[in-house]
């Protein structure tokens, strides 16, 4: 097993530059996963740590060793690509066996690793199929099978999950999950999918227009976005963001002023966004919440909870609420309670989080 | 099976659909009947733009290929053109008796599978090898510089490639017996000798029509998932190996439908090239049936022996392309149709 670790890594086409100088250190065994729009780097970075791409500039390290030279075959990782990547001619056993062949292993090696790596995914009755005759899901865990059998340093996974239905994501998400359990290896997962993120990462590498705008575990991305981008990136729907100005007691947005946990000491009167996630809300007034009027004009149903549109002011917004099995209770909502502790409060002018002092 | 019939209301369920079914299956017919001619309307009404393109096709294959084949029948006939088609009498396969003991038409018979057999295996890989290796070529207007040049020649006219390698090949001031004159070695008629023949014709083929021929494959190189190169490369694979166990698996369908295209025509050695290349000096190694057929037919007016000779070419290159077809079809899942 091996760490991977980037430093100030840039990639440039001509004079477009995509990737503006990465950081990030890998532990050995851990899951971190590189998420965020399309366009934002995260596939060049990948490609760039599996060789695929060449590095303009900066340091790639896989296990302690500087690997920016270093041909694809010779760093000891193994890719599964978006789509699948399965050769169409070869059966399930053959597309699995390539890499292994490739690199001259012996033959009943070759076997034994097929078999034990068809069991672990499930594929052993597929073994003589080939792709064209496999589900999608089928498909992915082939994808998956031939990057185990290298038995490489380093999993690197491109948007492997976005070609398959809701349903079949969930599951091969959990399939994932449980196969670097049960493998404990090094992996780097790129996705735009915020809930793949959140659910595989041991740490999530949030990246917008080629550069990191945050690094940390998924909960605390969660509860601490450090700027607008990742605050309105994670969670679905994504956190509320009001434009409103600090004052000596609160935030000011609007009309209402909104408690909050933290000493003000010395910013009132600074122009703030304030950021509230939908489900933090309560529909009942508690110790040291705040009422915020809304217009409701839409209740979504999802099942235990809903999904409550409205507009605060200018402001588009949407909270969440139980519906213990009714949403008519829910159509008359003029106002959520916001908890103090709970509000987010970002620099309008850099949209860096400002953290108030308790 | 268990019957699980429940009552409705104390009448099987089962008996219900069965009604209902009666009512849409009536209802279905006359509708089926009157949308059927009404969607044709339609359907023309909306893409006659596309039936507009295709009707030249048509008509060239209706009065080139269908029409012609009203005067197969002269094939079996004692044909004279002042009787015309319908007029000459029948004589059975009393031609095919004749061409059959013919021993030019043999030999031109023999000619045009000794010319295709060495075109198969030599021509036919060529625009395949030639469109890998232009897959190689990783610089843009080198690579676009090489295709041109050998695309080329195929939009010369068989006269002048003809010109080209008659002056190339001959005796006196030919660039091939300069060539060979630096060796020491004696001025050589190549186009008056049969045994050149052959490698001369197939050779030309090969320049003038590899480069062109190489578009489809390079078409079908263009299709592979390039992921799939991009997947080999991170498990080890070179470049060789990459050609062989990707590049090439992966346009055997192409490399399979060319084939069977190509053995269908098996019996059309280039008509054109072998007129202007051959001579009576040649005509032991370079007479084919196309060529035979024009001395007969046109030159010498048998036209109903020639129109023997040329169906059975047809008749050959018939059995020839549904063969292949069919064993394409059982062995690779590939096939014409």
């Amino acid at each position: 097993m091996a760490g991977v670790n980037l430093t100030g890594i840039v990639k440039r086409y001509g004079a477009l530059q995509v990737v503006h100088g990465i950081d990030l250190d890998v532990a050995e065994k851990e899951f971190v996963v590189l998420v965020g729009p399309s366009g934002c780097g995260k596939s060049t970075t990948l490609r760039m740590i599996a060789g695929l791409e060449e590095i303009t500039q900066g340091d790639l390290e896989i296990d302690g060793r500087r690997m920016n030279r270093v041909a694809p075959k010779d760093r000891d990782v193994a890719m599964v690509f978006q789509n699948y990547a399965l050769y169409p001619h070869l059966n399930v056993a053959d597309n699995m066996a390539f890499g292994l062949r490739i690199r001259r292993m012996p033959r009943d090696q070759i076997a034994t690793t097929i078999a034990e790596t068809a069991e672990i995914l499930g594929l052993t009755e597929y073994l003589e199929r080939r792709p064209a005759d496999l589900s999608g899901g089928q498909r992915q865990r082939v994808a998956m099978g031939r990057a185990i059998v290298r038995h490489p340093k380093v999993f690197l996974f491109d948007e492997p999950l976005s070609n398959l239905d809701a349903k079949l994501r969930t599951q091969m998400r959990a399939e994932i999950k449980r196969l670097h359990n049960r493998l404990g290896v090094t992996s780097v997962y790129v996705t735009h999918d915020q809930v793949e993120a959140m659910t595989l990462a041991d740490r999530i590498v949030v990246m917008n227009d080629g550069r990191i705008e945050q690094v940390g575990t998924p909960m605390e991305l969660f509860n601490n976005p450090a700027n607008t981008f990742v605050a309105g990136f994670l969670g679905s729907p994504p956190m509320n963001q009001m434009k409103g100005q600090l004052t000596e007691t609160g935030a000011q947005i609007g009309e209402a002023e909104i408690k909050l946990a933290g000493a003000i000491n010395g910013l009132a009167g600074r122009d703030v966004v304030i950021g509230i996630r939908p489900e933090h809300v309560t529909l009942r007034p508690g110790e040291q919440t705040t009422a915020l009027p809304i217009a409701l004009d839409l209740v979504e149903p999802l099942g235990s909870e809903a999904l409550l549109h409205g507009r605060f002011g200018e402001d588009e917004v949407v909270f969440k609420a139980d519906t213990h099995g009714d949403i008519a209770h829910l159509q008359g909502v003029t106002a959520v309670h916001v908890p103090a502790s709970l509000v987010k409060i970002f620099d309008a002018d850099t949209g860096r989080a400002l953290q108030l002092e308790q | 099976m268990v019957d699980r019939t429940p009552d409705v209301g104390g009448k099987p369920i089962k008996e219900v659909v069965v009604e209902v079914n009666e009512t849409f299956s009536d209802r279905d017919t006359s509708y089926s009947a009157d949308s059927k001619w009404a969607r044709m309307v339609d359907h023309f009404k909306r893409e006659w733009q596309l039936y507009a393109m295709l009707a030249p096709t048509i008509i060239w294959f209706v009065v080139f290929l269908y029409k012609p084949m009203y005067g197969l029948q002269i094939a079996f006939k004692d044909y004279s053109i002042f009787r015309g088609v319908a007029g000459s009498p029948w004589v059975g396969f009393e031609h095919f008796e004749v061409l059959f003991a013919n021993d030019q038409f043999l030999r031109a018979v023999s000619n045009t599978i000794k010319i295709s057999a060495l075109n198969l295996l030599f021509g036919f890989p060529a625009p395949i090898i030639l469109a890998l290796m232009f897959n190689e070529i990783l610089h843009a207007s080198y690579k676009k510089t090489a295709q041109t040049i050998v695309y080329l020649p195929h939009f010369i006219s068989s006269v002048i490639i003809a010109g080209i390698v008659i002056t190339a090949f001959a005796p006196t001031g030919g660039i091939v017996n300069i060539i060979l004159g630096w060796f020491g070695i004696d001025s050589i008629y190549f186009l008056t000798r049969p045994e050149w023949f052959r490698p001369i014709f197939v050779g030309t083929g090969i320049w003038q029509e590899a480069g062109f021929g190489s578009i489809v494959f390079l078409a079908a190189i263009a299709g592979v998932n390039p992921s799939l190169y991009e997947s080999a490369v991170v498990d080890g694979a070179n470049r060789w190996q990459m050609m062989w166990k990707i590049t090439i698996p992966s346009i055997l369908p192409t490399i399979l439908i060319m084939l069977i295209i190509r053995i269908g025509n098996i019996m059309e050695v280039s008509f054109e090239l072998v007129i202007l290349l051959y001579q009576p000096a040649t005509y032991e190694t370079a007479d084919v049936v196309n060529t035979w057929i024009y001395r007969q037919g046109l030159q010498s007016g048998q036209y109903d022996l020639a129109a023997a000779a040329g169906l059975f070419n047809a008749v050959v290159a018939f059995v020839l392309v549904m063969t292949a077809n069919s064993l394409s079809r059982r062995y690779s899942r590939t096939s014409l149709w």
